[in-house]
């Protein structure tokens, strides 16, 4: 029997992160799905219904709150610890590169062995780089559709995304990347968290992992 | 002023423009394709003219002259031109005994359209509104007996109108209440859009029948959306941005008029797109929440006509945008907290232990 240690990652910010995140996300895609298809009609926008303007209130509040949380994660890229730094997991070393490439094999089923990490693998460590990366594209989308008549967000937005239409455009492709991202990372989550005795999911609720100890 | 037979103002033609232009308004307005104006028009221009027979109950006549006094007289002209107004009280040169007689040989020659405005008395006997010393029921009856079919013009003939409103001290009602065996069509409102008016007398005239409605029989192509559907100050009240009160900021600035009592979310008609006057008004454009004219009983159901239910929650107070944003700054606030304690403690640690932490 592999004997393990109990380590600590995750430190109280990043976990604050992450749930306020996730649960944001999960919030701004049903009212935004909403908002971009009102199903209800207007059988339930009566004398004292306000659907459509619950769902953008509970949107646009949702939106502050997944802006700060990318806010914090963003300080925490170059101000977290050691896991949480940047550095750690994007395949910008070699150390990561070849981690990437094991990992790939190791999800496809193609060899049991990989490198345990204590902070992300490389593979997930892209994959959450690049979500906060469009998380960005998504709340600036958001901010520049919110505040169409204020001077900084017009020339930001306009200048990345062009006009309100076409930032709409992009804020829903991006929910669908969101949508996706959520399914794929809940499933990773647990097919590691059964393959693996590192407590990974308890880790993103107390900020331990376990690491089995060199014998 | 000569007031001999229609009114002085109205010319009895209509220049070809002004013809086709309200044929397709109605054509539009009946939510027909534009390929059917032609058939409109034809039908329009028959020169078979339908014999209308035009009743006068309880009322005020502000649905006559809402509909003569229309800006646009090739409208007013048009309706006179595509009718054969046998019997109209205000509008006609007999008087007395005279007029008795016309509406007697007009009923007699029979196959008629029906026009009611006002309501019915039944009360009593009927005995609160009288014309000729008969009551309102005994002429309606007899006038319904040989029409082909009825209009009920007005809230007034459709439901009961203003003097249906509780107590009713004269028992009124409208056509329908009376009337059980003929077609009744309702165009409602206080006064109706004279188009909807024209549209509903030109499909009957097109399509030889009158036009589907709905439960409150009211043609569906004018009555079939709610007003607060069209109303071009929807985004306000999607925004929830409101006038407070008449002459406020928010009311100056054109905000949604539903806490000064709009019941626009609860009516029926095409106003917001129809609109009035030929100047492209109607109340809310004008800074007046609708008072749902065109709905049975609105003078008991709609009172206070500048209020709104008390207490109704209206999501973010404020007004959505202006409160997320309080909400985001809160949050941002929070977020710069956190990230000075996290970066205080990482300073602090750092020169108690005098090397980088690690966790
Ligand atoms: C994961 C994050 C988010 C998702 C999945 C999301 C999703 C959506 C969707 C699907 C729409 C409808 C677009 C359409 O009509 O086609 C929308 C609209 C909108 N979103 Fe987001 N959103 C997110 C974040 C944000 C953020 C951070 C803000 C800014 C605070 C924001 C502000 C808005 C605004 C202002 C609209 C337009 C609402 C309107 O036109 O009434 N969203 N969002
Ligand atoms: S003014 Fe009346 S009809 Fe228009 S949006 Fe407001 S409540 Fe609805």
């Amino acid at each position: 029997m592999a004997a393990y240690e109990k380590k600590y990652v995750w430190s109280v910010l990043l976990r604050l992160f992450h749930w306020t995140f996730a649960p944001s996300i999960f919030i701004l895609i049903v009212t935004g799905l909403y908002i971009h298809w009102p199903w209800t009609n207007t059988w339930l926008e009566g004398s004292h219904q306000f659907t459509m303007a619950v769902m953008r209130w509970i949107h646009f509040i949702a939106g502050m709150l997944f802006t700060c949380a990318v806010l914090a994660r963003l300080y925490l890229w170059f101000f977290g610890n050691k896991y949480e730094k940047v550095w750690d997991f994007l395949p910008i070393t070699g150390r990561n590169v070849k981690n990437l490439i094991s990992t790939l094999l190791y999800y496809a089923y193609l060899t049991d062995h990989h490198e345990e990490r204590l902070g992300h693998n490389a593979l997930a460590g892209t994959a959450y780089f690049f979500t906060i990366f469009l998380a960005v594209l998504q709340f600036i989308s958001g901010l520049y559709l919110l505040y169409p008549e204020n001077g900084f967000f017009v020339s930001l937005g306009s200048a990345l995304f062009g006009t309100q239409q076409e930032a709409r455009f992009i804020h829903y492709i991006l929910n669908w990347y969101f949508a996706w991202f959520a399914l794929v990372h809940i499933y990773i989550v647990v097919w590691n968290d059964i393959k693996n005795p590192e407590g990974l999911i308890s880790s993103i609720f107390d900020g331990y992992k376990f690491h089995k100890k060199e014998s | 002023m000569n007031r001999s037979l229609f009114l002085g103002g109205i010319p009895k033609t209509v220049s070809r423009r002004g013809f086709l232009r309200a044929c397709a308004i109605a054509t539009a307005a009946m939510g027909l394709p534009m390929e059917m104006v032609p058939k409109v028009a034809q039908a329009a221009s028959d020169p078979k003219r339908p014999s209308v027979v035009w009743l006068h109950f309880q009322e005020c006549t502000g649905c006559s002259e809402s509909l003569l006094r229309a800006s646009h007289p090739d409208l007013a002209s048009l309706i006179l031109n595509l009718i054969s107004l046998d019997y109209h009280e205000t509008l006609s040169a007999a008087a007395g005994k005279q007029a008795e007689e016309n509406l007697e040989k007009a009923i007699e020659r029979g196959n008629y359209v029906l026009v009611v405005e006002g309501g019915i008395p039944l009360k009593d006997g009927g005995v609160y509104c009288k014309i000729g010393g008969k009551t309102a029921v005994e002429i309606l009856k007899r006038a319904a007996e040989k029409a082909a079919a009825i209009i009920a013009i007005g809230t007034c003939a459709a439901y009961g109108g203003v003097q249906a409103a509780k107590p009713n001290p004269t028992g009124a009602v409208g056509v329908s209440e009376v009337i059980k065996d003929k077609p009744i069509i309702n165009v409602p409102g206080c006064p109706p859009n004279p188009h909807n008016f024209l549209s509903t007398v030109l499909y009957y005239l097109t399509f030889k029948k009158l036009p589907p409605t709905d439960k409150f029989g009211r043609p569906l192509f004018a009555y079939g959306r709610k007003v607060h559907d069209h109303c071009e100050r929807r985004p306000h009240f999607d925004e929830g941005r409101f006038a407070e009160r008449f002459g406020d900021v928010g009311h100056r600035l054109g905000f949604c008029l539903y806490k000064v009592g709009c019941k626009g979310p609860e009516t029926y008609s095409n106003c917001p797109v129809i609109r009035f006057n030929d100047v492209e008004v109607w109340p809310v454009s004008v800074g007046n929440g609708c008072y749902g004219c065109t709905e049975p009983n609105f003078w008991d159901t709609m009172t206070p006509f500048h209020k709104r239910l008390p207490n109704v929650k209206i999501p973010g107070g404020k007004g959505i945008q202006a409160s997320a944003t309080e909400i985001g700054k809160a949050a941002l606030g929070v977020t710069a907290a956190a990230v000075a304690i996290h970066a205080g403690v990482g300073i602090a640690k750092r020169l108690a232990t005098g090397s980088k932490s690690e966790e």
